[in-house]
Parts: C-alpha cells; structure tokens; sequence
C-alpha cells in the first residue's frame, strides 16, 4: 500500500518535472494558456448548458432566501383581520419610513375584500394598532364600476393618524386603490 | 462604423465549406433552443421562431465567412434595440391599453423588472433584506419578468459576457447604435474624454440616493429607455416631469447625440448599468487586445472607430482596451495591421486569434441567440400576426 502510495507520487512529479523541464518561464506560459483555454471553453459549456438548469436552480434559491418585496410596494404583513357579514377588513402591520431621504413617510395599509361585496358606501371607526379603541374613521365610495376613481378620507381619533380629505392616489403613504377585486387603503401615520 | 477595407492575409473570406462547418454546431444547438416555440400553435409564432432562427445564423454564417464580427453584430444588435419596444408596448396595450404603469399594477407587484435595477438594489437589500422594487421575486401568471429569473440571466451573461454584454446581450443598446450608424460621417467630432467618467459618475449617485430613498432612482428620474417602454402613469406634476425628463433624455441620448456623433453616447457616456458591468469586465476570459509590435504606426483607426471611446492613445500603449470595452469587434475589424485582436487572457497577445474569436463567438452568439434571438421572435410574432 504505502509502496504503490510512493511510486504514485514518483510518477506525478516526474510528469510536473516534464512540464517545466527547460525554461520556467516557458512552461508558466504553456500552463497559462492552457488553463485559458481551458476556461474559454468551460464558458462555452455554461452558455450550453446554463440556460438549462440556472434558472430553476437560482429560483428555488432565492425562494429560500429571506428576501422580499419593500413593504412599501407590497403594504408589509397583515397584522388581523375583522369579518364584517358580506366582506372582510385586513389591517396590515404599521410599514415605518426607513430611509432618510424617504418620500414615502409611515402608514398602515387596509384591504376591503372582495370589492364585489362591499355597500355603495363605506364608512367605518378602524382599531390599527390592535389596542381595542378605533384610531381613525375611514370612509369612501365603492361603485361596482371599476373605472370609476376612488377617494377616500379619514378623520383621525387620535394622535396616531394623519387626516386624508378625498384623496385618490397621492403617494404610496396615502392612497386608495383597486386591486384585483380588492380596494386598498393606505393611511399616513404620524 | 468601421470603414475602411481589410487589408491583410488573414482577413480575406473564408471558404464557404469551412464557414458553414463552422455553423453546424451553432446552427444545431439553437434549433433545439427554437424548436419548443417553433412547436407552439399558431402560424406567426413558428414562423416568428423560423425566421429569427435563420437571421441569427445567417448572421452567424456572415462572421464565419468574412471574418469581421462588427457588422454582423450590429445588424443584430439594432434589430434587438429597436424590436424589444415594439413587442413590450404590444402587449402592454394588450394587458392594460396604455404604456403608464398604473399605481395598482405596482401594488400587485405586477412591475416587470429590468437589469437597470439591480445595481440600485444592493444596498437596501443589504440594509433591510428588501427589494425597492414593486415586482415580484418569483416570476407569477401575471408578471414572468420576476426578479429572480433577471438576476438569473445578468449572473449567467456576467458569467459568458462580461461587459460585452452591453454589444451582444442589452435589449436597449441597439437603439442609440441604430441611430448612431445612420450618418455617413460624424459631425460632432470633438466630444472630451472626461465624458467616460459621468456613467460612473451617474452610478455612483443613484446608488447613493436609492440608498438614501429606498427608491429606484434611475428609474424613476433618469431612465431615457422609459419613453419607449412603460413609466409611471402621469397623475401629478411629479410624475409629468419624470415623463418630460424620459422623453428629454431618449430623444437627447439616443436619438440626436448619436446621430451627430456616431458613438453610442447614452451607453458610453450615461448608462450606470454599463459601468456597473465595467466592474466585472475582468471576469470575462475574452478581450480585446492591441499587439504592440504590429501596431506602431499611430494610425488610430481603432481608437476613431471606437463606439464608446474605449481606446486612447495611452490604452494603445499599454496594449489594452479601457474597461469601458464592450467587445463590439469595431477596432479589430477596422485595424489594417491585425494588431487589435480578440484575445483569451492567459494566451499570449496574437497567438491565434481567430480562435479566440471563434470561442468568444461560440459563447457570445449562443447567448445572444437564447436571449436577444427569444425577444426578436417574440415581437416579429406580434408584427406577423398583424398581416396573417
């Protein structure tokens, strides 16, 4: 065992031996090049074969990852949701302003679903931060046709909320939209 | 760009045997790349599929036989830049009868989402593990485009291409190059180097002030590619002087400067992506480089025939390109001395580099032909179905 062991290293030297036998600089160049070579191949074996199996592979590796959509865009985490006879209300968690230079200040996103079901019009007192007393009265028109522009206004109870008079699509803090068969309210935080 | 005549041994035509043996491989491999769509029902799709198949290899077959890649690429390259928009605008009208991004669209994370992003990206997502963008990090029934699937794709050609992603992968540059080839001669000929330096520049401010804003800056305020594909929809005077700015910036850009210049302005002189790629201009094993001993002359051929001035007097010295380089073939075709050549790094400069330009090619044109080839068949598909 060690015998064969030793002669295995013999013959693996000898052949490196060969390979920079002469000038040094010689073979470091024949070595570069063939490792250049070696690659530019190699880069033509991943434009081959890469479409095949990257796209699955760093999909699933991204599912896996922690990362998400900006709360700003997607509303954050739905905090709870109160079932009203027809429709449901889901109150989101508070999306706090994270940059510095942010336009978009802190709001809490509120989703009325379906929109299908929802009375002619909406006006309700709205517990946001889950402490049992509403925070602020939010009321709108929900016509059935959808081409027809939401507003949306809020009358706070407290200090928490920031006042919205027929607001339609301001900014990402105070909004009302349609989405799909939902209306979706954002209202500003102080 | 180019425009003088080949002049040496090594640039006259291949015969045609050899150039179309030379096809084969590539010719096989993109076939059963086409073939799945070539497959679909539907008349304009398998003929869309058919002729973007045939055009990417006769294409193919041009590089092989003349031996000059430039051209080639270019006719490719501007058929991509100018297609792209006119099958994203179709079906956006199809989707949503306007080319504005409705503020709903982005609440559902509807937003298909482009490589111009990502630098933008990678602070926030350090900071906060989020995305300030408002897609989709899986692609959805409603919104393919998904973050990770781009990412995906910019990983892979970084991978392949390196920065000669900007000349064979970008589905926007072949605009200002399309503009840029329609006059004879320039005329605006003085344009000051330091201009190399504002994509840097521009870089390192959006990525600064996305930072800052958890916003995609660049997108949002710069973009010139907004004004032909989607922006969002004007409901403010914000958002009307985004869209002034947009159209400002393409007809400027992409339009005007080109044509007066002949270089590719918006890319070497404003993109941020470009020099994002910049950066990984060294992970790519291919480049372009200058054999000092054949050059001497001065002529500068390379360096007045450079879309990007990506060559100066000083990077000829050195024997290099600048990092700028997008590895368009422009300066080695036009070279009469064959002293610019295509070169695999760790090979020594000018040891065969036809075959180093084969090996870039073969990497190079699969992708080009996997991603700009599937774009030019889905919008010759919708141009088709209009007429069948």
């Amino acid at each position: 065992m060690e015998k064969s062991f030793y002669l295995s290293v013999i013959s693996v030297t000898s052949v490196v031996d060969r390979f920079f036998a002469g000038n040094q600089e010689h073979a470091m160049k024949r070595l570069t090049t063939i490792l250049g070579y070696t690659v530019a191949v190699l880069t033509i074996v991943v434009a081959v074969v890469g479409p095949m199996f990257w796209f699955g592979f760093f999909s699933r590796a991204a599912a896996k990852t922690s990362l998400r959509i900006n709360p700003t865009y997607t509303g954050g985490e739905p905090a709870r949701t109160i079932a009203r006879d027809a429709y449901q209300i889901v109150i989101y968690k508070p999306v706090p302003k994270r940059a510095p230079l942010s336009a978009t200040g802190s709001f809490v996103q509120i989703v009325w679903k379906p929109a299908s079901a929802l009375p002619a019009t909406v006006s309700e007192p709205l517990d946001l931060d889950g402490d049992g007393r509403p925070d602020c009265e939010v009321s709108f028109q929900a016509p059935r046709d959808p081409k027809v522009k939401l507003l949306v206004s809020v009358k706070p109870l407290n200090h928490l909320v920031k006042p919205m008079n027929a607001v339609s699509k301001d900014s990402f803090a105070s909004l009302i939209a349609r989405v799909n068969d939902t209306i979706v309210v954002r209202v500003p935080l102080r | 760009m180019p425009d003088t005549a080949p002049m040496s041994a090594s640039d006259l035509p291949r015969g045609i045997g050899r150039s179309i043996l030379l096809c084969v491989p590539m010719a096989l491999f993109t076939l059963l790349l086409f073939t799945p769509v070539i497959q679909q029902p539907g008349r304009p799709a398998k003929l869309a599929a058919l002729v973007t198949w045939v055009f990417m290899i006769a294409l193919f077959f041009l590089m092989m036989r003349t031996r000059e890649t430039y051209r080639w690429r270019r006719v490719f390259f501007i058929a991509l830049g100018f297609l792209f928009p006119v099958g994203f605008i179709w079906d956006l009208i199809a989707l949503r009868s306007s080319m504005s991004i409705p503020l709903e669209r982005m609440l559902s994370g509807d937003t298909p989402f482009c490589f111009m992003v990502i630098p933008m990206t990678l602070v926030p997502a350090a900071l906060t593990k989020t995305i300030i963008f408002p897609g989709s990090i899986l692609p959805t029934p409603s919104n393919p485009h998904s973050i990770a699937m781009m990412v995906a794709l910019w990983l892979l050609a970084t991978v392949i291409l390196g920065k000669a992603w900007c000349s064979y992968g970008c589905f926007f540059g072949g605009l200002d190059e399309g503009f840029s080839s329609i006059a004879r001669k320039a005329r605006l000929r003085k344009i000051n180097p330091r201009w190399r330096l504002a994509p840097w520049a521009i870089l390192v401010a959006i990525v600064l002030l996305s930072a800052a804003t958890f916003e995609p800056t660049y997108c949002m305020w710069l973009c010139p590619f907004k004004a032909v594909t989607e922006f969002p929809q004007v409901r403010s005077t914000q958002t009307a002087i985004q869209f002034g700015v947009f159209i400002a910036l393409f007809l400027g850009l992409v339009v005007v400067l080109p044509f007066l210049t002949k270089r590719r302005t918006q890319c070497a002189f404003f993109c941020p992506f470009g020099a994002f790629q910049s950066i990984f201009s060294r992970t790519s094993i291919f480049e372009v480089r200058i054999d000092k001993e054949k050059c001497g002359s001065g002529c500068l051929l390379c360096q007045n025939n450079c879309p990007t001035m990506a060559i100066d007097q000083e990077s000829i010295r050195a024997g290099k390109t600048l990092t700028s380089c997008m590895r368009c073939g422009a300066c080695i075709d036009v070279c009469r001395k064959d002293a610019a050549v295509w070169h695999i790094k760790g090979t020594p400069v000018g040891l065969k580099p036809e075959r180093a330009r084969l090996l870039f090619l073969y990497a190079g044109w699969l992708f080009a032909t996997m991603f700009g080839g599937s774009i030019i068949a889905h919008s010759l598909e919708r141009l088709i179905g209009l007429v069948m």
